[in-house]
């Protein structure tokens, strides 16, 4: 009876209580400890079981069941970066912007750094149009942490982004892009051929010439090279160097429509251009003349379309003022800004003979000035013109690069 | 009253051994620590295994719940399976047997029962209802039933502390302290929020707050949280990006997502309150029925197509907050949760109403915030930031735990951006309830249970007296010690009371009386100061700010107690008696009936 007592004193010592306590928490956490990792693992199965069963049903087009399974797949295995940058991706593709962006920024929170969750954040930025965003987190993803094969990686998502800005004309952004991805290419004349394109694309077509002249100097009969480099020179305004390549490398072989037509300018500018060299002077009265016709032509038709009566009280306009701020106003020429030139042209039309544009340079630079400024106006008041007039058009934005 | 512990806490040679010379000082030092065993120690120790106990008992809690879902409704529940009908309704069956048969008083949620074990049977909570809570909410919620795992696991954290309690023969005082730690425990297990916990056990179990036990409440939540965390891992309980709150006027936008929230949270509460005394008036037959029938009408609704309001719905909240839902989905899983759990609880289906709670108020706040931004596209938050907000809003009008509320959104969902919102929605949502709800929840269901327990939200209603609402300037003249008799004699001449007060120099106060003066006089001490003439007494005195109870401690020893300043206790501000006091609690009660 006594030890009995004893022995309940002493189980009910604090010391001894916490103890046994102790020793019933640890038996507990054992315990504990098995249940939840073998029902942790009974858990990671079902959520791989259904992230195949997701790719699986991907594979065959059925985008709600693979994000039904993969949104299961996360609720076994919550916090699974793989499974949830999948549903992100497929929520995206599949439309659901709001809820994968949802996703990927908590992603993105919990990995800024993460290059593949960047990627899929612009992509999704970019399909909703948001190109600052997008730029933003392609960016992120050009310099962030790959999981394998970093550099192609980079190269890959670069391009995918000078893509996304051409995509959305944003090109300035676009040729600041492609200079540094073209910096760090190997030789390789195809991938200077797509970077060439890329650069006519963005509109750098100093650049785009640069590179195709460099494809060219691998292979001087490339067909996409000779006509990219016809474009871009045609672009530049360097209409001689543009008819080298449209005319001598395109001869039989390879010539579109397009190149067919840039090359029928090209010829028509030159043959307009009274700034030519190595032509005779009377060539160049000639030209002036005929080009001056042409532009009167062309003025009374716009005037005719635009239904403006002739007056003539209207002054004429100080043409030589003009800025190229002016020239390329986007603001139409007003109706009577087009009677004044009429009037001027009308008034120069008697002066405007081979023999008196060949005996005074003066009159052939004023009726040069007034024959372009002529196609200027008309293509602000009645759009682009064709044919001569577009080649005339042409030659006044660049009169004396034209031969370059 | 002896506390057991201290008792225990016994000598050697008390213990009856005798010491040999070989182990004296191996027993002094062991002595030196069995006696620094204080009850304070001795309790917070206790609080940590509480909390460790509650936090593997509700670990093992949510595993068997998920474990049961797995098995019963499989791994993928969509609409259409006929196991949606099936498993609830036969579950539904099976727990209605358990309940009326094998554990009675398991019924409901449990936070009303722990309360009651804290104030009527002074901590005791059977350990089988620890067993049968388990067992039966588990089968329950994993069934598909609209109920959560927080309120259950609040009482099997609470019987468990009041089961080791009693396996450690503690005082009747201490065994009530337990029941308030282990639910908190529990709680903050299943929430992995320790704050909103506490609060929650504060402001709706304890019902008022006690510094005293604040501490081993604190000390228990937080372990079981740590041991939660240790096994499932530190994430909180919901993955949102983070919240960004940008333009002030948009708390236009969340008050009224706060007034829509107290609106549903009074649908909800009176739809309870109004179902579950008809529902308990019906034959003792239907008993048997009623769980299971909530359970058919639940699957029914899963199986027809929402079977998002099965179960706690956990996963659901979290893919709202994700944008998942358009805002009328949401809306429309709002009300349908609105039915499913007052289905399930009325039935008596054992569960708890936290998680509905929570999935009621993140449907309505995304539901709310889908239809704000369709009318005003420039509003900022997300889809997302108002179902968030929703979560607290339900909470703080349903359960009426304001505090608790805005911590638990916080701590919830690790995001502390949203915390202005969060308290301009609730505090709408919870002066919306009030006004239309004037009795919790809780209070509710404990009044129906034939029990009338404290609420915090009472005593926040009672006025509290001070000391200045009763004290009285002094009519009277204040003497002072360096006053003769004779003079105090002459000051006293006309007055119309008996007692005076005297301020002593350089400190204190004194009382005297009209006969001890004239006494004095008689005995020829006229000429002596009143510092020497009167017996040396320490009179106390209070500050106009003091509660009156304090007040009340005193008036019995002491004919007039002094209110003197807090920055000057020099300065008299007016006296106080017992007959002012008396009538001051008088006006009281009668201005409150």
């Amino acid at each position: 009876m006594i030890s009995q007592l004893r022995l309940k004193a002493f189980v009910r010592r604090p010391p001894v209580v916490l103890a046994s306590l102790l020793v019933l928490a640890m038996i507990g956490f054992g315990v504990v400890h098995r249940l939840v990792n073998r029902f942790g693992e009974q858990k990671k199965a079902l959520g791989r079981h259904l992230f195949q069963q997701s790719q699986a049903d991907l594979r065959h087009s059925r985008s709600d069941y693979a994000v039904d399974d993969l949104r299961a797949a996360l609720d076994y295995n919550p916090g699974n970066f793989d499974y949830e940058l999948t549903l992100a991706r497929t929520l995206r593709d599949t439309g659901r912007t709001s809820e994968a962006e949802s996703y990927l920024i908590g992603l993105w929170e919990r990995d800024p750094q993460n290059s593949l969750v960047n990627l899929a954040i612009a992509r999704l930025y970019a399909r909703q149009k948001l190109p600052e965003k997008a730029s933003q987190y392609y960016h992120n993803a050009i310099y962030g942490v790959w999981p394998s094969d970093a550099q192609a990686m980079r190269r890959e998502t670069q391009l995918e982004l000078i893509h996304s800005l051409l995509a959305e004309n944003i090109y300035p952004q676009a040729q600041a892009e492609l200079i540094s991805w073209s910096s760090a290419l190997p030789p390789d004349p195809n991938l200077h051929l797509t970077v060439a394109g890329l650069f006519l694309d963005a509109r750098d077509y100093d650049h785009a010439l640069d590179e195709y002249q460099m494809v060219l100097r691998h292979d001087r009969n490339s067909v996409q090279a000779l006509a990219g480099a016809g474009e871009s020179a045609y672009r530049l305004g360097r209409y001689r160097t543009a008819q080298r390549y449209l005319a001598s490398g395109l001869l039989e072989h390879g010539r579109t429509p397009e190149t067919t037509q840039l090359l029928e300018t090209t010829n028509m500018i030159l043959d307009a251009n009274p700034y030519a060299r190595r032509i005779s002077s009377r060539e160049v009265s000639r030209r002036v003349v005929k080009d001056f016709r042409q532009a009167g032509v062309r003025l009374s038709e716009c005037m005719k379309e635009k239904n403006i009566v002739p007056e003539s009280s209207a002054k004429l306009p100080s043409l030589q003022k003009k800025t190229d701020n002016d020239k390329s106003s986007a603001t139409p020429a007003p109706p009577n800004d087009l009677a004044a030139l009429y009037q001027r042209w009308l008034a120069l039309k008697p002066k405007v003979t081979e023999s008196r544009v060949s005996a005074g340079n003066s009159l052939r630079d004023s009726t040069i000035d007034a024959t372009f400024e002529i196609e200027q106006q008309t293509a602000t008041a009645c759009g682009a013109p064709s044919g001569l007039d577009q080649a005339l058009l042409l030659l006044s934005q660049n009169p004396t690069g034209a031969e370059r | 009253m002896s506390d057991p512990m201290v008792t225990q806490i016994q000598t050697p040679a008390e213990a009856g051994e005798t010491p040999t010379p070989a182990n004296h000082t191996h027993r002094i030092a062991w002595f030196s620590l069995i006696t620094s065993f204080r009850e304070e120690r001795f309790f917070l120790l206790l609080a940590v295994f509480i909390g460790i106990f509650s936090g593997l008992a509700v670990i093992c809690f949510r595993l068997a719940i998920e474990w049961t879902r797995i098995a019963l409704l499989g791994p993928l529940p969509h609409a259409h399976n006929v196991r949606l009908l099936i498993v609830p309704t036969l579950v539904g069956l099976l727990v209605s047997v358990l309940v009326i048969h094998v554990f009675p008083l398991v019924r409901g949620s449990g936070v009303n029962q722990t309360k009651a074990a804290l104030y009527i049977y002074n901590g005791y909570i059977p350990f089988r209802t620890a067993i049968g809570k388990f067992i039966t909410a588990a089968l329950a919620i994993g069934a598909g039933h609209s109920l959560g795992p927080e309120d259950p696991s609040l009482q099997i954290g609470a019987a468990l502390a009041s089961a080791l309690g009693r396996g450690l023969e503690l005082s009747r005082e201490k065994l009530r302290l337990l029941a308030p730690m282990g639910a908190a425990a529990g709680l903050a297990a299943a929430f992995n929020a320790p704050i909103s916990a506490v609060l929650f056990v504060i402001e709706e179990v304890i019902g008022r707050w006690s510094a005293g036990i604040l501490g081993s409440v604190v000390l228990s939540a937080v372990s079981s949280v740590v041991v939660v965390r240790w096994f499932l891992g530190s994430e909180p309980l919901f993955h949102i990006p983070a919240v960004a709150f940008v333009r002030p006027s948009e708390l236009i936008a969340y008050a009224v997502l706060g007034i829509t929230g107290g609106i549903a949270a009074v649908v909800f509460a009176k739809a309870i309150g109004y179902l579950r005394p008809k529902l308990r008036d019906l034959p003792r037959y239907t008993q048997y029925l009623q769980t299971a029938a909530a359970g058919l009408m639940i699957g029914l609704i899963g199986y027809l197509g929402a079977p998002q309001v099965m179960g706690a719905g956990y996963n659901y909240m979290d893919q709202a907050l994700h944008d998942r839902f358009p805002w009328r989905v949401l809306a429309i899983l709002a009300g349908l949760k609105i039915l499913s759990t007052t289905l399930s609880f009325v039935s008596g289906t054992p569960g708890g109403m936290f998680a509905p709670t929570l999935f009621i108020g993140a449907m309505l706040g995304g539901a709310t915030g889908g239809i704000e931004h369709y009318f005003y596209p420039h509003l900022t938050g997300s889809t997302a930031t108002y179902a968030l907000v929703g979560m607290g809003v339900l909470f703080a009008g349903f359960l009426r735990a304001p505090m608790t509320s805005v911590f638990m959104v916080l701590e919830v969902s690790g995001n502390y951006s949203i915390i202005v919102p969060v308290i301009v929605a609730n505090t709408f949502a919870y002066l919306v309830s009030r006004s239309m709800q004037p009795i919790p929840i809780f209070d509710l269901l404990s009044r129906q249970d034939g029990l009338v327990l404290p609420s915090l939200e009472e005593q926040r209603e009672q006025t509290i007296l001070v000391v200045e609402d009763a004290m009285r300037v002094p009519s009277v003249p204040v003497l002072h010690s360096a006053d003769t008799v004779q003079q105090a004699s002459l000051r006293i001449q006309d007055a119309p009371e008996d007692t005076f007060i005297v301020q002593i120099s350089p400190s204190g106060w004194n009382l005297v009386t009209r006969d001890t003066v004239k006494k004095l006089m008689g005995e020829g001490k006229g000429e002596m100061t009143l510092l020497s003439a009167l017996p040396i007494r320490h009179l106390p005195h209070l500050h106009p700010d003091m509660p009156l109870d304090t007040a009340l401690r005193y008036v019995s020893h002491f004919l007039l107690i002094p209110v003197v300043h807090r920055a000057d206790l020099h300065k008299l501000v007016g006296i106080i008696s017992r007959e002012d006091i008396l009538k001051k609690y008088q006006l009281s009660g009668i201005e409150e009936n």
